[in-house]
């Protein structure tokens, strides 16, 4: 399958920006952002962490999954770039489904580590609960539900061939989490309590975070149920299983979100504010749903790559992030990596480790379930996350041991997979 | 390399099913069946294949009932139970796709079956949909 080469040049993380995860349509002060505010901000943010100003930026790249149906629009780099100070620079847009903000990050590496552009700023958004108005300004927008979404999930599928075998949205809920089961042995209802033990976990680190989608937990919801705790409220009939194994606290929270990062050679990075991350490869695999177990085969062959380039074994790792809009990917992508022992991570996850305060942190935001899921920007989220982990300023939710090496798994989009392997520069 | 010609595959192929015929073509280099139909083949990289036909028959190595979320409302008209999986066609194949006569009544049956390495045969069910025939698949008992 594929094979790396090195950058020609080592690339560094200086700076992440992050907006809040939420329904922008919901509260009155929010209701009436745009793409241009949303990305503008988040644009701006990173410039702010990383200490510098719009001017020193050189060229930029937009990702949005769906900015046909959420924004109204074609070519949404141009509608933005005037809001964070790069009228006339070079910008790309981009979409690939809920793998864009991972494309983003390796699209924006490769342009510095070409030599083509020395600082560049890489972003994503999606405003995902709404949909823009046509023939009205970018601030008026209406809802857009989860019911009124599904049906164009299929969208994302090939057209040839896949949406008319139904190979995609059938298979792919349940299939890792079925397959997973069926290998180690475990029973529907030892699948039930992890995934259940999975969503408790991220629902707490969720509402710790200051950018999460929610400010309540499932405690918090068993106590307002007369229920003894949150494991008894997600095993209740309040939290339905969907499909044969997801119950619906299993899926994405759609949200409102954009975040962007700005990177720029190693050797320059040194003069900003922050110790710089190192994004030492990035790890691909594109894999239609057709085939069988996709997900899995991808998420092999992406890591695979980046191990083989960089040396770094999963041993290293000392945190993890899985793009988990279907909950089980959190712990089976890691065990795939070797981040988790195989056959080990779901007795790992009814223990409570693979959470924020756990020895295998996975998704200390809370992931898509339960941060939110704003889909072109979600991952970019998670490096914002992962970089404060690694810098200690992390907050409530910070683990253990500050990270050095952290891989974070890219997913979507039929799919598109890609694993990142980030290293604090001493 | 010689330019190939320019051939609409996938309307090829839909046409057989509305004969009750399953296309594939095979690989000029390494002869293994590229499925469904493409130009080119993706098991050895090379760029040329040619139409052949399938016999149809296989079985089945993974599958999953769905729930109301993954549930497919056209397949609720046929009035008859199935889940999602992969099939294997004997000619060494896997793809996904839909398999009737799965319920939760046979489930644990068939996965004891598949996990104990047995053969669980499946024969194609060419189904109507909105302008097109598709290719689903029956058990076979």
């Amino acid at each position: 399958m594929g094979k790396l080469g090195q950058y020609a040049r080592s690339v560094s993380i200086i700076g992440v920006g992050c907006t809040r995860f939420n329904n922008n349509l919901a509260e009155p002060e929010r209701r009436y952002l745009g793409e241009g505010e949303m990305f503008g901000y988040a644009a701006l943010a990173a410039m702010e962490d990383a200490g510098i100003e719009p001017r020193d930026v050189d060229y930029f790249y937009h990702g949005a999954a769906n900015p046909f149906q959420h924004s109204d629009c074609i070519n949404p780099a141009l509608g933005v770039a005037e809001w964070f100070g790069m009228r006339g620079k070079g910008a790309i847009h981009h979409s690939e489904a809920c793998c864009t903000p991972y494309v983003a990050l390796e699209l924006a590496v490769q342009a510095v580590a070409s030599g083509a552009h020395d600082v560049v700023l890489t972003g994503g958004i999606e405003l995902s609960n709404g949909v823009g108005l046509p023939g009205k300004p970018a601030c008026f927008r209406r809802e857009f539900s989860f019911e009124e979404m599904l049906p164009g999930i299929d969208r994302i599928y090939d057209r040839s061939y896949t949406r008319a075998f139904d190979g995609g949205i059938g298979v792919i809920f349940d299939d890792w989490i079925n397959e997973y089961a069926e290998s180690h042995g475990m029973s529907d209802d030892e699948v039930d309590r992890t995934l259940n033990a999975l969503a408790y976990h991220c629902r707490r680190a969720a509402k710790l975070n200051p950018r999460g989608f929610y400010d309540v937990d499932f405690d918090d919801l068993a106590a307002q149920n007369d229920m003894k705790d949150g494991m008894e409220y997600l095993s209740s009939a309040l939290n339905p299983k969907v499909t044969h194994h997801l119950r619906s606290t299993g899926f994405e929270t759609k949200a409102d979100g954009a975040a962007a990062l700005i990177v720029c050679p190693t050797d320059m990075a040194k003069q900003f504010k922050h110790a710089p991350i190192e994004v030492l490869g990035t790890g691909a695999c594109t894999l239609d749903v057709m085939n069988p177990h996709n997900e899995r085969r991808a998420t092999h062959e992406a890591a695979r790559q980046v191990y083989e380039l960089t040396g770094v074994s999963p041993s290293d790792l000392d945190i993890f992030y899985a793009n988990d809009f279907l909950i089980p990917s959190h712990m089976c992508a890691a065990e795939e990596v070797g981040y988790l022992p195989k056959g080990e991570g779901w007795k790992l996850v009814i223990e409570g480790q693979t959470a924020f305060d756990g020895d295998y942190p996975i998704n200390t935001n809370g992931g898509r379930c339960h941060f939110g899921h704003a889909h072109g920007a979600s991952g970019l989220a998670d490096m914002f996350e992962c970089v404060h982990q690694m810098r200690g300023t992390a907050g409530k939710t910070q683990v253990k041991k500050q990270p050095k090496t952290a891989m974070i798994r890219g997913f979507g989009g039929s799919q598109n997979v890609r694993c990142t392997i980030l290293r604090t520069v001493e | 390399m010689t330019i190939m010609q320019i051939e609409a595959i996938s309307k090829k192929f839909y046409d057989g099913l509305e004969e009750g015929r399953i296309y594939a073509r095979r690989c000029l280099e390494c002869g293994v069946i590229e499925f469904p139909p493409h130009y080119a083949c993706n098991t050895c990289g090379y760029h040329a294949t040619e139409w052949v036909e399938l016999s149809g028959k296989g079985e089945i190595t993974s599958f999953v009932l769905h729930g109301i979320m993954n549930a497919r409302p056209y397949l609720d008209d046929v009035s008859r139970k199935y889940a999602f999986g992969a099939v294997k066609l004997d000619e060494g194949v896997e793809f996904n796709t839909v398999i009737f006569g799965i319920s939760k009544k046979n489930e644990q049956e068939l996965k004891e079956r598949i996990r104990a390495g047995k053969r669980v045969g499946v024969r194609p069910c060419i189904t109507q949909r909105d302008g097109f025939k598709t290719l689903y698949f029956e058990l076979d008992e």
